[in-house]
């Protein structure tokens, strides 16, 4: 029973840190339609630079490392919008190829870490990586609270950006129509290298957050971006609400799973649930079956 | 048409030759250029990777449907065949079968859920399969499987020669393109190139998307699994699970394939051919610096062909042959044994209208008023909406039908209920006497209910005689029949000038009558024609009238949904008219624009009330 709540307690931890990479995900797929599989190469450049790099140089804190990587990779998200991802979007099969497009991208990012800072596993070392508080016979991870903890406030943050400012309410325009939004005078554009740029900016800084308590390696992405896309797809594709939910479903899933099978086998569980998902309600647990014509 | 028998050889070997020459063309440069193992170990992964994309380009380049997991088959096929061998005994010459038939039935279970997701949810959900099998390998222990050593021979496919494993390569790439050159002349290709352009339109017109998606599926599957399984044989000793079900391993063929050119016979060959010993070479120069340096290469490949020459090497290599061929003047590129020539040249007669003289499809022997298709008591609704209640319909045969009512009175939901794209909540459809309510558009079609859409659903990339052969697949299962009777109908559409122009560049008149032959191809005893006259002016709204009363003398039942109510009137048998999903006036065309109701869902209630007192 403690084991049970002990892993429900860190599948909460895990699921979080995963719901925020997801609303990232979900956010440039609700405005753009597009699947950007870079997603998560992105989140563990993150984790090297500013994270790991910046600790390594000048003692910076991870966490302040995070508030750095947000506009950083703010910036980062618009010019690959701007310069690789506009090129292709609106053609016909763009779908597809901005898909594929985006997987070369993000070999790209992988393979440069991986010739840049070598390929062997990296870790953070600060006192709260390791450093636990003990509830009751619960075990909870400073890090990983900390890291709960911003990433509510980063969550939070988006929801008001989306809905509270000018440009924000536009990209939820831009979201349900843009060729409406096109007649309106509303930069398609500009608001679709906004709606990329926050997108990426929200999943690095999580994976700033994710840094401070889990080992990586460059190709940590590759084994990361299904998991986001299942709890994309879980949570309904276009809803960011939807997707935090799968991600917080998916993270525990993956923590629960270790009473069943090998502790090996985590992600298989996930997967499985995911294909099941796809058997039984592919239009996610949110979202809507569409018209066809 | 004749189909002589010496025709058919000319053309089989002017089919498959180019092959057989590259193939051993190829073969003879690699023995030549080959001088030591190093050599002959970049020639074999050349030929391997270009067979291995080629296997993935049937699914992913021509039917547009792009597996991202499809390492799930090349593991499978290697695993399967390497596993036989060392706990079975089995030689990999059997062994290779049973991997093709294991990544083959894999790929029909992948296939079921994820076929019929839209393209990129496709592409993505896909890629968990290879994710959910490789753990579990590793958790058997099988994530180093030690290929035995069972001495140099040919049963155990183990040769110290290396030339001997390029040897088999080529075959397999040879036979890959084969099977591709067939399927590009055959009706599962066009059809796999209809529905890569527009899914709704090729369910329209007869072709069973889910079906073909997934033979093409398995298809690509099998061969990758023998590729996979040849591939472990001749470049591995140690079987890891990261060699067969790696990512690596989709991205370079994703690379290879782009870059060659999506969904051509060539490209893949080309770029494997280039790419390949590129990526060798560098990883043998910098490798020990630069680790990634090859998936450098190929991810850089990838990016710069998307954004600068989405069409890929073979691509661009055949649009230049064929703008060069059209500017000669020569004949069309399409060309099928025994087929002549469409000479005849001269614009689409505006002034006259098509003529239109088929045969009857039905026997309208007695009977003239039985209904063909009665629609009892139909409703649909939509989430709240409800945009349809209770409609009851008779329609009789060889009559023009014309449905009218205001914007959202749910004429087009009417339409998808009858051919199949919706399914009623209540109610039936009688075709026949027989309830379709529950069929697909794609077995409607072929029953005899053929449509046309009200925003153009055309193969923009295809050809107008390919279209309309799409039509004609629908009744016609050889190309050379669909031929005749995509060219016959489009001698009756006059639309024989254009028939080798891409639909894309088509005017708007030519693009309704673009579908109108596609839906007469396909042979319909009803044909559904939503909004024909949008967009044109009302020289060409009469026009279109009269092509559509042709249909009907020819015994086709025609229903028609417009707005352009006094065309309209001059060629409706009998008119319906609906408004917020109620059938509210039926009858004659006369009695029906006179009906109050109609006034009043046209022109508001002022109107009815004027019209009354007058």
């Amino acid at each position: 029973m403690e084991n049970g709540m002990q892993l429900i307690i860190s599948g909460i931890l895990v699921g979080v840190s995963y719901a925020v990479l997801a609303a990232g995900l979900a956010l440039i797929f609700g405005v753009m339609k597009i699947i950007n599989f870079a997603h998560a190469s992105f989140a563990v450049l993150a984790m090297y630079f500013p994270t790991f790099w910046f600790l390594q140089w000048w003692g910076i804190d991870p966490f302040i490392s995070a508030g750095i990587a947000l506009p950083l990779f703010f910036i980062l998200g618009y010019l690959t919008q701007r310069l690789l991802i506009e090129r292709v979007i609106g053609e016909s099969e763009s779908e597809t190829s901005t898909l594929i497009m985006t997987m070369g991208f993000s070999l790209l990012i992988d393979n440069f870490i991986l010739i840049g800072w070598s390929g062997a596993p990296r870790i953070i070392n600060q006192p709260y990586t390791l450093e636990t508080w003990r509830v009751g016979k619960v075990l909870v991870n400073h890090a990983q609270t900390y890291s709960l903890l911003i990433s509510l406030v980063l969550i939070g943050g988006l929801f008001l950006f989306l809905n509270k400012t000018m440009i924000g309410k536009a990209i939820k325009a831009a979201a349900d129509d843009p060729e409406g939004c096109a007649y309106m005078g509303i930069n398609l554009r500009f608001v679709y290298g906004v709606a990329f740029a926050l997108g990426i900016a929200i999943t690095a800084t999580g994976g700033c957050l994710m840094a401070t308590y889990r080992p990586f390696n460059p190709f940590y992405g590759e084994s990361i971006i299904v998991i986001l896309f299942a709890s994309v797809v879980l949570g309904g594709m276009t809803s960011i609400a939807g997707a935090l939910i799968g991600g917080l479903i998916i993270g525990i899933i993956q923590q629960l799973s270790s009473l069943v099978v090998s502790i090996s086998l985590q992600n298989v569980a996930v997967f499985m649930i995911f294909v099941l998902f796809l058997y039984l309600r592919p239009q996610g647990i949110l979202g809507k079956r569409e018209r066809l014509i | 048409m004749k189909r002589g028998t010496p025709q058919k050889r000319h053309t089989f070997w002017k089919d498959y030759s180019p092959i057989l020459i590259a193939c051993v063309v190829g073969g003879m440069i690699s023995c030549i250029i080959a001088e030591n193992r190093y050599l002959q170990r970049i020639i074999l992964l050349v030929f391997l990777w270009a067979a291995a994309t080629s296997s993935f380009n049937i699914i992913s380049g021509y039917g547009g449907q792009v597996v991202f997991g499809y390492m799930m088959f090349v593991g499978c096929g290697a695993y399967t065949t390497v596993l036989l061998f060392k706990f079975a005994g089995i030689t990999p010459w059997l062994g290779i079968f049973f991997g093709a038939a294991a990544a083959g039935i894999v790929a029909i279970f992948i296939g079921l859920p994820t076929l019929r997701l839209r393209s990129h949810y496709f592409a993505v959900a896909t890629i968990a399969f290879p994710l959910i099998l490789s753990p579990i390998l590793d958790h058997l222990g099988l994530e180093e499987v030690t290929i035995p050593f069972k001495g140099y021979g040919f049963s155990s496919m183990q040769f110290t020669d290396i030339r001997v494993y390029v040897a088999i390569a080529i075959v397999l790439l040879a036979i890959t393109l084969a099977i591709i050159r067939k399927i590009e002349k055959s009706r599962f290709g066009f059809e796999l190139k209809a529905i890569k352009q527009n899914e709704n339109a090729a369910e329209g017109m007869g072709v069973d998307v889910y079906r073909t998606k997934m033979f093409a599926f398995v298809l690509s599957a099998a061969l990758g699994g023998i590729i996979g399984a040849v591939y472990a044989f001749s470049s591995l000793f140690v079987l890891t699970t990261h060699a067969v079900f790696g990512l690596f391993i989709i991205v370079r063929i994703l690379s290879i394939n782009i870059v060659g050119g999506l969904g051509t016979l060539w490209g893949p060959v080309i770029a494997a051919s280039i790419l390949v010993p590129l990526g060798e070479f560098l990883n043998a120069e910098f490798g020990a610096r630069a680790p990634g340096v090859q998936d450098i290469v190929y991810g850089t490949a990838l990016i710069v062909t998307i954004i600068f020459m989405p069409a890929g090497i073979w691509g661009r290599i055949s649009e230049f042959l064929e703008h060069r061929h059209r500017k000669l003047g020569g004949s069309p590129k399409l060309s099928f044994a025994g087929s002549s020539d469409p000479g005849e040249k001269g614009n689409i007669e505006k002034k006259e209208s098509p003529v239109v003289e088929n045969t009857p499809a039905v026997g309208t022997e007695d009977g003239h008023d039985r209904p063909v298709l009665q629609v009892e008591g139909i409703a649909k609704s939509f989430g709240g909406v409800m945009a349809l209640r209770d409609v009851s319909i008779e329609i009789p045969e060889g009559k023009v039908l014309g449905i009218i009512g205001p914007n959202g009175a749910g004429k087009t939901t009417l339409f998808n209920v009858i051919n199949g794209y919706l399914k009623p909540d209540k109610g039936k459809v009688l075709f026949e006497g027989k309830d379709i309510a529950y069929l697909k558009p794609h077995d409607l079609c072929r029953l005899g209910i053929a449509r046309t859409f009200q925003v153009a659903q055309i193969f923009n990339k295809m050809t107008v005689l390919e279209n309309i052969m799409i039509g004609a697949f629908a009744r016609h299962s050889s190309s050379l029949d669909a031929y005749a009777i995509a060219r016959k109908t489009a001698e009756k559409m006059r639309m024989t000038s254009r028939l080798n122009d891409r639909a894309v560049g088509l005017s708007i008149w030519e693009t309704k009558i673009l579908e109108l032959s596609r839906a007469l191809a396909t042979g319909p005893k009803v044909l559904l024609v939503d909004e024909p006259m949008a967009g044109l002016n009302p020289e060409e709204n009469d026009k279109i009238g009269e092509i559509l009363k042709a249909i009907s003398e020819t015994g086709i039942t025609v229903i028609v949904i417009e707005h352009v109510v006094q065309s309209l009137v001059k060629i409706a048998d009998l008119m319906v008219g609906l408004d917020e999903g109620r059938k509210v006036a039926e009858g004659s065309p006369e009695e029906v624009i006179s009906d109050p109701h109609i006034i009043e869902a046209y022109l508001g209630a002022k109107w009815r009330k004027r019209y009354a007192q007058s």
